[in-house]
């Protein structure tokens, strides 16, 4: 059974407008799938959907996790499931810390792994693992004690994304324009941790406009992604095509586009 | 004024209305002050405590009398009566609600403490409405001689969550020069009881007064609070905080007033408000001519967890001097969408997310309060109220 299999999905806004028309993907641990498209083509759209924000409603398809449906599934349970989404522009939460807010994040999970029951990490624990984790992802101590993401930088917000990735441990990881914003330190450390968590647990889906993180993240796979669908797929070296020849080559004739 | 007078002055008072100013939102229609009962025996069952604290005095407070459980050595923790000098100098009787508590009020304390005299653990004053329909008129007077430091924690409760029952409290505090006190009012009543309190404060030279309002109870009502930075160098700091929920209306009427020179006031409400209830925050900052450099701040923060919740600001500046420094603000958000998503989106449920957003909105007014039980006692009370997951 593939780990994530998204079939035939589409998805619209909320006042019927049709984005993603389409999308068949399956992904499994230890892949990197990129996905690579123009702004506007509906990438963010997917990645959304696929989380469950609310005001994305999937009209057809299924995503099954692990060979069960989630399409009806709130984000919480999806989370719980293993599904995560590194955001492109991840949201300040005044007055909460990024420890407070990581712990609570963690007993979620283990709340839902034991049945529903309150399984709280023990609060040594908690800091022994966050501590490594921030260590190692150079993450400075001082943003631990910092209100989530309230005043971050751009780099500080991503870098923040990937602690939290690292110390929920999902099963399939989907990374919204990740690159954006980071300079090239930032992007390296936050690649290498991708690239250290994709593995026999964990299979992750990179959703970029630009080529340049692929330099940091190999991807198995590369799919283009014009007008809400999938319009070829291949190795890596489809990115590299793409970076030299544009996205000009995918977009049939008809539909508009930021490069049409 | 005899209290045969002083109820002919009541009665002479009509009940507020919505045309007056100071009542435009809060409606008192078929509110009847005379149909409580003023007296009775009290149930023996008294409210569970919101907070969990380590006093050195200790006093119960309900309609039938006052209990002190203990006093702490050196100072007077006493029942307050008619004769004393400074009764009635800060909270008069030209309002309504106030000339009631001035003529019915038979229970109420005295806290005085002497000169240069440091109370280490807080006084801690419970207030307990317990009888049916009954009415409560509470009045207490805090004496801080100069260079005294103190804490005095009052909280307002009813004996059950389904009391109907009026309260009426009118606490006055002076603080004289150089004193520090910390003054802590918890209002938990039950939603079907009626609040209307008159607190009103005077900072003397170089006098801090650190003062703390939780409102989370009661239907409806008004907590007046007016602080005089009466000497130079005073300093007042009002830290509110408030969550309301069903159909509770809360109204907080704020008075800033400086008289001396160099002297601070800063003022911060922040409330949470779910269902239906309703807030409303008026506050007013005077400073008087011989007032220079008064530096004053206030600020009003309301989150809304509902849309059919409702917050009025009211912020005024009356500035009479002309070196001043003087600031408000106000907002009003809804819990933003995107945020509980994000949330959500690590694997939080619904509730747990709005927890945590309503957790952190009340972080910055936590931070303020400096003592270390109050501040987690005070949280303790915040976290009861917010609804569990």
């Amino acid at each position: 059974m593939a780990l994530l299999e998204i079939k035939n999905l589409h998805v619209a806004l909320e006042d019927g407008t049709p984005i993603v028309k389409g999308v068949d993907l399956t992904v499994n641990t230890n892949e990197k799938h990129a996905i690579m498209g123009p702004n506007g083509s509906g990438k963010s759209t997917l990645a959304y959907a696929l989380m469950g924000h609310p005001s994305y409603e999937i009209t057809e398809g299924e995503i099954l996790l692990d060979g069960t449906d989630v399409a009806e599934l709130g984000a919480d349970e999806r989370a719980q499931r293993g599904l995560f989404l590194a955001f492109q522009y991840p949201h300040a939460i005044p007055g909460v810390t990024v420890t407070s807010f990581l712990r609570s994040a963690i007993n979620a999970k283990r709340k839902a792994a034991n049945g529903g029951e309150d399984d709280p990490i023990a609060v040594k624990q908690f800091r022994i693992d966050v501590l490594a984790a921030m260590e190692h992802l150079k993450v400075p101590r001082e943003l631990a004690q910092r209100y989530l993401n309230d005043g971050f930088s751009g780099g500080e917000k991503k870098r923040v994304e990937i602690l939290q990735m690292a110390m929920l441990k999902p099963r399939i990881a989907v990374l919204d324009e990740t690159d954006s914003g980071l300079d090239i330190d930032a992007l390296r450390v936050v690649a290498n941790g991708v690239n250290e968590l994709v593995g026999p647990e964990m299979g992750a889906i990179v959703i970029t406009h630009y080529q340049r993180i692929l330099n940091y993240i190999l991807p198995d796979y590369v799919h283009v992604f014009v007008d809400g669908r999938i319009v070829a797929s291949g190795g890596a070296e489809l990115a590299q095509k793409l970076e030299a020849e544009g996205y000009e080559a995918f977009i049939p004739a008809g539909v508009g586009g930021e490069s049409a | 004024m005899s209290r045969a007078e002083l109820i002919e002055r009541y009665q002479a008072i009509p009940l507020p209305t919505k045309s007056e100013e100071h009542w435009r939102f809060t409606d008192l229609t078929g509110f009847d002050p005379d149909s409580y009962t003023a007296a009775g025996d009290a149930p023996a069952s008294l409210a569970a405590t919101m907070l969990e604290i380590d006093a050195s005095g200790m006093a119960a407070v309900g309609e039938a009398g006052i209990t002190i459980e203990h006093a702490p050595e050196g100072i007077r923790f006493e029942l307050l009566t008619d004769e004393h000098p400074l009764l009635g100098t800060l909270v008069g009787h030209s309002e309504k609600f106030a000339a009631h508590n001035a003529a019915m009020w038979e229970h109420g304390l005295l806290v005085h403490v002497p000169k240069g005299a440091v109370v280490e653990k807080p006084i801690y004053i419970r207030v307990t409405n317990a009888i049916e329909g009954g009415s409560l008129f509470w009045r207490l007077l805090i004496v801080a001689e100069a260079q005294s430091e103190f804490t005095v924690i009052e909280e307002y409760a009813s004996a059950s969550a389904e009391l109907s029952g009026y309260s009426n409290a009118v606490v006055e505090i002076i603080v004289e020069e150089g004193a520090r006190v910390e003054y802590v009012s918890v209002q938990n009543l039950s939603q079907s009881t009626w609040h209307f309190a008159s607190h009103h404060a005077t900072v003397g030279r170089d006098a801090e007064l650190d003062w703390v309002a939780g409102g989370f109870g009661s239907g409806g009502g008004k907590v007046w609070i007016q602080n005089d930075l009466a000497g130079q160098g005073a300093t007042s700091r009002v830290t509110g905080a408030y969550f309301v929920d069903n159909e509770q209306k809360l109204d907080y009427d704020t008075f800033q007033e400086h008289i001396a020179p160099n002297t601070t006031s800063d003022f911060a409400f922040k409330g949470v408000l779910r269902d239906t209830a309703s807030a409303v925050w008026r506050g007013m900052i005077r400073v008087e001519k011989g007032a220079q450099k008064t530096n004053a701040y206030q600020e009003n923060r309301n989150l809304l967890l509902s849309k059919t919740a409702h917050a009025d600001s009211i912020p005024g500046l009356e500035i009479l001097a002309n070196d001043v420094r003087c600031t408000h603000g106000a907002t009003l958000s809804q819990v933003d969408r995107e945020q509980l998503f994000y949330a959500m989106a690590r694997g939080l449920s619904r509730q747990e997310a709005e927890r945590l957003i309503v957790r952190g909105f009340f972080q910055d007014v936590l931070d303020r309060i400096d003592l270390e039980p109050v501040r987690t006692a005070l949280a303790a009370a915040l976290e009861a109220r917010i609804p569990q997951a």
